[in-house]
């Protein structure tokens, strides 16, 4: 089966996003931080990663690097409240990112994008 | 001090401290419970609405199922508290939500248990529940109040009339323009960019009917406010009701003007017109802010400069002969300082 993980900080876009993946048959880990990975997790090819990039500790592009390195993943959706101009120039020059979703986010849209796949 | 003295301030001071780590107890524990309680309480919303609005076709989520699982953890009447938690919680969710979910929020929110919550607090005496209460309800865009909402737009408190000029905007968007005229009230600063940015977060596409009906408005606040409205959608062609404002007798109004107007690339016509406007201003600050505008967005207008040359303001005539000499014409500098020594006639006096 397909497989997401979704790693948000806020439990309402986590619970909301793990509901949307589901119902669009995908089997989905959805976690609040990177320390909730398990070793399994680290070894499983997602088909996609949804995260959000603001986390206590770690700067944004910092953040994503780790999320590239550490975790094998064919797409990387970021949604996240850091919408600004600038976070979104310096995430879409890191290579590998699929979409960059800012709140307010139209959640038909990361829909279309997983539907897609 | 004798023994039975010493041992009763012992026993004083001994019981306070026995009160104090009580009391510091208690509250650890109350904090303890307390955040369990929020956590528990943010958990459920969220399974609620995420199942809410991606309801299983197998197995679907209903509205008593919602209510029943809020009350469980302790989403009731009497818990003020609790209530207020969820209130912000709904808020939270509406903001980061857009589309088709956003009106199932709306819709959802009119059936859970706060029901009347906010509601309520508009008509409490306290008028910083009350500018809640207003600032709630249009937050979760419940605009079946709107016209409860109305009446506070010209009340005494700054909170209440400020949130309910807003909770307007969002709810009737550039249609709300038309209270324009009637606001008794000043506006401030603050509250005119409050409108602008939730006009175009909400509204973004310009309704210019109730715009141009605006534009009667005789309120000083309200002609500043057309204005930031034509700045920040860049309505271009708009831009005639700021160029009329820009030696208006106001020194705020004309103020707005100029700063408005910077936005924008305007025409020749209009430029002109400008530079014939420019002349009027009474403050010399702002014709020099002008100015520059004028000469960023517009061809060197030799005779245009020459006049402001030979002004009466110092300031502004340095700042003419800098344009002049940085754009090909030092010899026009040159003559304009030269005349201002006197000849060797009027120094030859014997």
């Amino acid at each position: 089966m397909r497989k997401v993980l979704v790693i948000q900080e806020d439990i309402i876009i986590l619970k909301i996003l793990d509901r949307l993946v589901r119902l669009n048959d995908f089997e989905c880990k959805a976690i609040r931080s990177l320390d909730a990975l398990n070793i399994e997790d680290q070894q499983t090819n997602f088909d996609f990663i949804i995260t959000d990039i603001l986390f206590e500790g770690i700067a944004p592009l910092e953040f994503v690097a780790q999320v590239q390195e550490i975790i094998p993943h064919k797409n990387l959706l970021i949604v996240t409240n850091m919408g600004q101009d600038k976070i979104k120039k310096e995430i879409f020059a890191l290579s590998g990112i699929t979409g960059f979703y800012a709140v307010p986010i139209d959640l038909d849209d990361i829909e279309a994008t997983i539907q897609a796949y | 001090m004798n023994e039975t003295s010493v041992l009763l301030f012992i026993t004083i001071v001994f019981s306070i401290l026995v009160i104090y780590w009580i009391s510091i107890v208690v509250s650890v524990v109350y904090r303890k419970n307390r955040v369990a309680r929020l956590s528990k309480i943010e958990a459920t919303f969220a399974d609620v609405v995420s199942q809410y609005l991606y309801n299983d076709p197998q197995n679907p989520i209903t509205l008593s199922e919602i209510n029943d699982r809020l009350r469980e953890v302790g989403i009731r009447t009497g818990n003020k508290n609790n209530i207020q938690y969820l209130i912000r919680l709904m808020i939270r969710t509406q903001r980061t939500i857009l589309g088709d979910n956003y009106a199932k929020l709306k819709t959802l929110y009119a059936q859970i248990p706060p029901y009347n919550a906010s509601y309520s607090k508009i008509s409490s005496w306290n008028w910083y529940k009350r500018a809640r209460g207003i600032r709630e309800i249009y937050e979760m865009n419940q605009s079946h109040y709107v016209h409860d909402i109305q009446k506070f737009q010209n009340h005494r408190n700054i909170f209440v009339r400020r949130e309910a000029q807003i909770a307007m905007v969002v709810f009737l968007g550039w249609e709300s323009l038309r209270f324009l005229p009637y606001l008794k009230r000043n506006m401030t600063l603050w509250q005119q960019i409050k409108i602008v940015e939730k006009l175009y977060d909400h509204h973004p596409t310009p309704e210019l009917k109730w715009l141009h009906r605006a534009y009667k408005t005789d309120k000083l606040f309200g002609k500043k406010l057309l204005m930031r409205i034509i700045r920040k959608f860049q309505l271009h062609a708009e831009t005639e009701f700021i160029i009329e404002h820009l030696n208006h007798p106001d020194y705020e109004v004309r103020e707005t003007a100029i700063y408005c107007i910077q936005s924008f690339a305007l025409s020749k016509k209009k430029m002109k017109n400008i530079k014939v406007l420019y002349e009027g201003i009474e403050d010399s600050t702002q014709q020099g802010h002008l100015l520059n505008y004028i000469y960023e967005n517009s061809d060197i207008d030799i005779d245009f400069y020459m006049k402001q040359l030979n002004g009466t303001n110092d300031d502004l005539k340095l700042s003419v002969a800098e344009i002049l000499w940085n754009n090909g014409y030092k010899e026009k500098v040159q003559e304009f300082y030269y005349q201002q020594y006197p000849t060797k006639e009027e120094l030859d006096v014997e």
